[in-house]
């Protein structure tokens, strides 16, 4: 029974899978009601469920063609915002991807769509 | 590397549970149950050494699994931000609260090595090591889900701690109780000592699980504040994975009680030593799976957060509808060709053949399963002619199917990837966590089936063998539990879930009732092995109608 439960947490140990969603996820965005303008630089906020720490997380602007380019973070006036810096942008669908390291622990990746209107 | 990476991350949340519930339950049986300090009890050099050394070693595995996780976190976060994360992850709470803790726990574990061990039967000594593993339990208030919450941080965090103390105090408990078992099946202890911590612990056991359950419900209310966010998210769906694993524990609890009851009534050990062992061992299935998903638990968003990803009870029905199982699938030329479009960001594209692949991949292996379970059904029963028998005799071997559907899942699972696809074996089994479990699921299922068929060779003289097939059926469970499905939508993501949960419940209740089956007599034997066959029916079902959303 001894040999058997040292087997059983070896297999275990194997076995584990990781869980797709993690702890951070955004409840709200500025987008929703302050669509980006085009063709002048923009801030997003980005409000998260849990508090993030900000050097160990990433945002990315994603245009068309999936090209990445790795924007300006800042800390938001309350707790779990992010204010995102967007550049001047043409007309066009683009998406806000980010890599977040919540407080408890968890690295959570996502990613928000928006579209510039003319 | 980040796939396995992830991976690992995750399954040391697991282990990191069950060292603690070694570690403090094993501090709690000696404090409330074992009490050595009544010697009239007549505890042996042996049993007092064995109870330490399982406290201990918990406290040491402990302390490495921490070190670990923040190892891993730092390769994980290298591999994800591509860069080195310190100076910037040594000021995160996740980073000194875990060192802190590695310490707390190294120095809890040389105290209880060095000097409880020398003292073992002092009611001082005993405190003074609780006093000692107290910063311990406090300090893992820091690395729970509610450290990152902005309302009522402090209380829940305070739930989360009492609540993971009431479970070590259960699980640890059981642990110790296999370890009594040992000693007195080998003869190392007084053969009245194992009903005595029966009876002694199944009223502890009772107050640990009303504490776990007093502490809980709170917790959950929080974070759950509707029926749809019970039912519909993955936080709310594995709460109830982890109530059904609870009552299975409870039920087994249950039988256990009754046997030392009636063994107090009648003074017949029979039942105590040849039903309740078993039923423990069953139990600590249960309850190992329980931790793992209470660690998986924890990195899911509570419901609350996620009110506009929430699915309603009739999409959650859905997802077990019966429907005709596909039988064709679609080439994998069409499959390869909405790839680039169904992973785009920009200008994502669902892949219809994508789903349908995958609903071809599910319907099949549940129509393996299905028609396993018939066999299975039918190897219980006596040939009814003559003509029959060699036909009744082959059919114990239907575990064959299990060796079939290993090699269906080996070349159907990840079309995107080798054998069939222009990804690399090792690359995307190292850097990709989906890919990586299938790769685990299908090694795992092929094995079982192996093992198994040798298992039930008449040339078999290993009495052991059988014992794997439970053992790896409740680890292809545990994974079910626990399996991620990346690169959908939350929502499609959680209905995936839901039918995977349930598979995984029903391989533990196969793994448990397959268990029990080997080890019970008659009557016990007959029904846990007719709930074992049932439970593999259940899933073969569950897969025959699965239906994956399309985006």
């Amino acid at each position: 029974m001894k040999a058997l439960l040292k087997l059983c947490l070896m297999v275990l140990a194997l076995c584990q899978a990781n869980p797709a969603a993690a702890h951070a996820v955004v409840t709200d965005y500025s987008l929703k009601m302050q669509p980006i303008r085009a063709n002048r630089p923009d801030k997003v906020v980005i409000t998260f469920n849990s508090r993030i720490e900000l050097g160990l997380s990433q945002v990315f602007l994603v245009r068309k063609g999936d090209t990445h380019e790795l924007l300006k973070i800042g800390n938001g006036e309350k707790q779990g915002q992010l204010i995102v810096e967007v550049p001047a942008l043409e007309p066009g669908d683009y998406a806000i991807k980010f890599k977040v390291f919540a407080a408890d622990g968890h690295l959570t990746e996502d990613v928000i769509h928006f579209s510039v209107a003319q | 590397m980040a796939g396995i990476a992830d991976f690992l991350d995750s399954l040391i949340g697991g282990l990191d549970l069950i060292c603690f519930c070694l570690m403090v339950g094993s501090l709690f049986w000696g404090l409330f149950v074992l009490r050595p300090w009544e010697r009239q009890h007549g505890y042996n050099a042996v049993h007092l050494d064995t109870t330490i050394t399982l406290l201990y070693k918990g406290g040491f595995y402990l302390a490495g699994a921490q070190l670990f996780k923040i190892v891993l976190k730092v390769w994980l976060m290298t591999a994800v931000l591509e860069r080195w994360p310190f100076p910037e992850f040594a000021s995160t709470t996740q980073f000194i609260g875990g060192a802190i803790r590695t310490v707390l726990a190294l120095a809890a574990a040389f105290y209880c090595q060095h000097i409880l061990r020398a003292h073992a039967e002092s009611k001082a000594h005993w405190i003074a090591a609780s006093l000692v593993t107290l910063p311990v339990i406090i300090s893992g208030a820091w690395l729970v889900h509610a450290a990152g919450r902005f309302d009522n941080r402090v209380m829940l965090m305070s739930l989360t701690v009492a609540h993971q103390l009431a479970a070590a105090a259960w699980i640890g408990g059981v642990f110790q109780l296999v370890n009594v078992w040992l000693l007195r099946y080998r003869g190392q202890i007084q053969a009245d000592l194992w009903p005595f911590l029966l009876k002694r612990f199944s009223i502890f056991g009772m107050a640990s699980v009303s504490l776990l359950l007093i502490s809980g419900a709170p917790i959950a209310l929080q974070y759950i504040t509707t029926w749809n966010g019970l039912v519909g998210t993955g936080y709310g769906n594995l709460l109830m994975v982890k109530i059904a694993l609870l009552s299975l524990a409870l039920g087994l609890a249950w039988l256990n009680r009754n046997a030392v009851l009636a063994y107090g009534i009648s003074g017949d050990p029979s039942h105590l030593n040849r039903s309740v062992p078993y039923y423990i061992e069953a139990e600590t299935f249960i309850l190992i799976t329980l931790l793992f998903t209470a660690a998986s638990l924890a990195s899911q968003p509570p419901a609350i957060d996620i009110p506009s990803l929430t699915a309603n009870w009739q999409e959650v029905l859905g997802t077990f509808k019966p429907a005709i199982p596909r039988t064709t699938s679609p080439t994998h030329t069409a499959l390869i060709a909405g790839e680039a479009g169904r992973v785009a960001i920009i200008g994502q594209v669902p892949s219809i053949a994508a789903t349908e692949w995958s609903n071809y991949n599910h319907n099949i292996a549940g129509i393996f399963l299905t028609v396993m379970s018939f066999f299975a059904m039918l190897s219980y029963l006596k040939s009814p002619a003559p003509f029959l028998d060699r036909f009744f005799e082959s059919i114990k071997f239907w575990p064959f199917g299990f060796v079939l559907l290993g090699i269906f899942l080996f070349f159907r699972s990840d079309a995107e990837t080798w054998p069939l696809g222009p990804i690399g074996f090792w690359e995307s089994t190292f850097n990709n966590g989906e890919v990586l479990q299938h790769r685990i699921a299908t090694l795992l299922v092929f094995v079982l089936g192996v093992i198994e068929i040798r298992a039930r060779m008449q040339s078999n003289q290993n009495p052991r063998l059988p014992l794997v097939f439970p053992v790896l059926a409740a680890f292809g469970g545990l994974m079910l539990l626990t399996h991620s499905h990346v690169g959908f939508q939350a929502k499609s993501a959680f209905l995936i879930q839901v039918g995977h949960t349930a598979m995984g419940v029903f391989a533990l209740i196969l793994a448990t009732g397959r268990w029990l089956e080997l080890k019970l007599d008659k009557p016990g034997k007959d029904i846990a092995g007719f709930v074992s066959v049932a439970a593999l029916f259940q899933m073969g079902l569950i897969l025959m109608f699965y239906r994956e959303p399309l985006y």
